[in-house]
């Protein structure tokens, strides 16, 4: 029993470890951060410059409370997508087959690396959301409100992240295409949610699409914290979602790690 | 000339492989359908349609979009043994460049043919003419050329855009979606009017959106043209002379 607990916590110990080297790899190669940070805060900042007038003459509102939830996971989803452009060369320079050989538990460099991508989720959402209230969002909620707020890009960040690495350990040596596509689509669910434009100006064919992908329940219980209404529904889909991504991927990450570990290039 | 055709083939080939002459289908017809649908209750456009309006943005941005694909295979060419085996042949030194020049320009056609299509699906129609469809058809390409050429020089001085062509999207999203292109200069607060109104995405979608409803004004033309041919002129310049480069 108590093998069990020490065990537990050295996993844990491993993995903010390696999590910590991620995130020294961020120092030395600042084009990471400045991908998930400077591209969604541009973003928002240009997008709101051509819809916001727009949106305030037709529906009295501008949608910022939409629009700046998009653009934090938006943000995150480009970064995860630039930490995993490194696993196909380290797979190729047998780092990952070194690590494999670690005496460590063999998931804490998977769940490092999961955790480096949460802690950048909750710092760009801070500075996205930062700009964003410099636009004109405005905060209804209490504090756990605004607490809960940061943690759901949190969550669908890490998520994607899960997506990533699994395609990202299953490709080849070149996964340029791989990612350009992974990168389409992650534009095109954050374009294509209740972020880009409230959902009442839709093509009412569009709506159920819209309203029932992955990103907008999170847009939807961001919102709603920031308006300070009760969450809970979109939230309750927010989680569905993530847990059937979950419930895929993980599953498939560790099988194509071993994989990849086992083989190299 | 057999040389330049083998050698475009090539570059088709591998396109095919890696999907970039795919992807130059699908990303018009993917903008076009996302701009209409979310944006086309949001923005006035007055008489026009949005489907109409909205257009020719999605064409320079299929331009830009394609150019920054050609400096990787620009920086391939020229990595390793290859540019070295390909300089040793009988043929002439700026004949790779022309052979992916050619490509970029099959490129273009085929991202210019796929958004159009799209487009008369929503509405979008030709009113011009022969005359003005064609010169639509010339301004879209030459406009690719230059931005091509651009992107190949880049990428023939051996900068390693991989990691930082997420980071070249942060000038073209600037230059696309803070133009007229995407919703007339009056939608945009009034400080980022003039940069709205003066910069080449606007004045040269303004010039495609002209020709697609049959007119044309002289002043907003000529800017394009000085533009387009400057930029081809300047950076084919710089590109054929990287070719020369020896390591």
């Amino acid at each position: 029993m108590s093998h069990d607990i020490t065990s537990r916590r050295s996993l844990l110990v491993e993995s903010l470890l390696f999590a910590r080297s991620y995130m020294v790899r961020w120092r030395t190669q600042p084009l990471l951060p400045l991908q998930s940070l400077l591209l969604p805060t541009l973003l928002l900042v240009i997008y709101h410059l051509l819809v916001g007038e727009s949106l305030v003459r037709i529906t009295g509102r501008d949608n910022l409370a939409g629009l700046v939830p998009m653009c934090a996971m938006a943000g995150g989803m480009f970064g995860a997508l630039g930490a995993g452009w490194a696993i196909p060369a380290e797979r190729r320079t047998g780092m990952l087959s070194r690590l494999w050989t670690f005496p460590v538990h063999r998931s804490s460099p998977l769940l490092g690396r999961l955790i480096s991508e949460g802690v950048r989720a909750v710092l760009s959402t801070a500075l996205i959301t930062a700009v964003g209230i410099a636009l004109g969002l405005r905060f209804a909620g209490n504090w756990l409100s605004v607490v809960l707020y940061m943690l759901v890009p949190v969550a669908v960040v890490v998520t994607f992240a899960i997506v990533v690495i699994t395609l990202a350990l299953a490709v080849g040596p070149d996964g340029n295409a791989m990612f350009t596509w992974l990168g389409t689509a992650a534009v095109g669910l954050a374009f294509g949610s209740s972020g880009a434009a409230p959902m009442e100006m839709l093509p009412s064919w569009l709506r159920p699409l819209v309203q029932y992908q992955p990103m907008s329940p999170a847009i939807e219980t961001m919102r709603a914290l920031a308006e300070g209404r009760s969450a809970w529904w979109p939230a309750l889909m927010t989680t569905g979602w993530v847990l059937v991504f979950a419930a895929i991927f993980i599953p498939l990450a560790i099988r194509n790690y071993r994989t990849a570990a086992e083989t190299g290039a | 000339m057999t040389a330049l055709v083998a050698l475009t083939e090539r570059v088709v080939i591998s396109t095919t492989r890696d999907r970039d002459i795919l992807f130059a289908v699908l990303a018009p017809v993917v903008t076009y359908v996302g701009f209409t649908l979310v944006l086309q209750n949001v923005i006035n456009t007055g008489d026009m349609s949005y489907a109409q309006y909205v257009l020719p943005a999605v064409v320079v941005q299929a331009m830009l979009l394609g150019a920054m694909t050609t400096a990787e295979r620009a920086a391939k060419d020229q990595r390793a043994e290859f540019g070295v085996r390909l300089r040793t042949l009988p043929i002439p030194t700026v004949l790779p460049l022309a052979a992916r020049m050619l490509y970029c320009l099959l490129r273009g056609v085929l991202a210019l043919l796929a958004a159009i299509a799209t487009a008369y699906v929503f509405g979008f129609r030709m009113q011009g003419g022969l005359g003005y469809g064609l010169a639509f058809v010339v301004v879209a390409l030459t406009l690719t050329l230059a931005l091509s050429l651009a992107a190949d020089a880049v990428g023939s001085l051996g900068w390693q855009l991989d990691s930082a062509s997420q980071l070249l999207l942060v000038p073209q999203l600037l230059l696309v979606l803070l133009s007229t292109g995407m919703a007339p200069a009056e939608a945009f607060p009034d400080w980022i009017e003039p940069f709205v109104r003066h910069q080449p995405v606007s004045v040269v979608t303004e010039t495609l959106r002209g020709f697609a409803g049959g007119h044309a004004d002289p002043g907003n033309v000529a800017a394009t043209m000085a533009w387009c041919v400057g930029m081809l002129l300047v950076f084919g310049a710089i590109a054929v002379r990287l070719q020369r480069r020896t390591r």
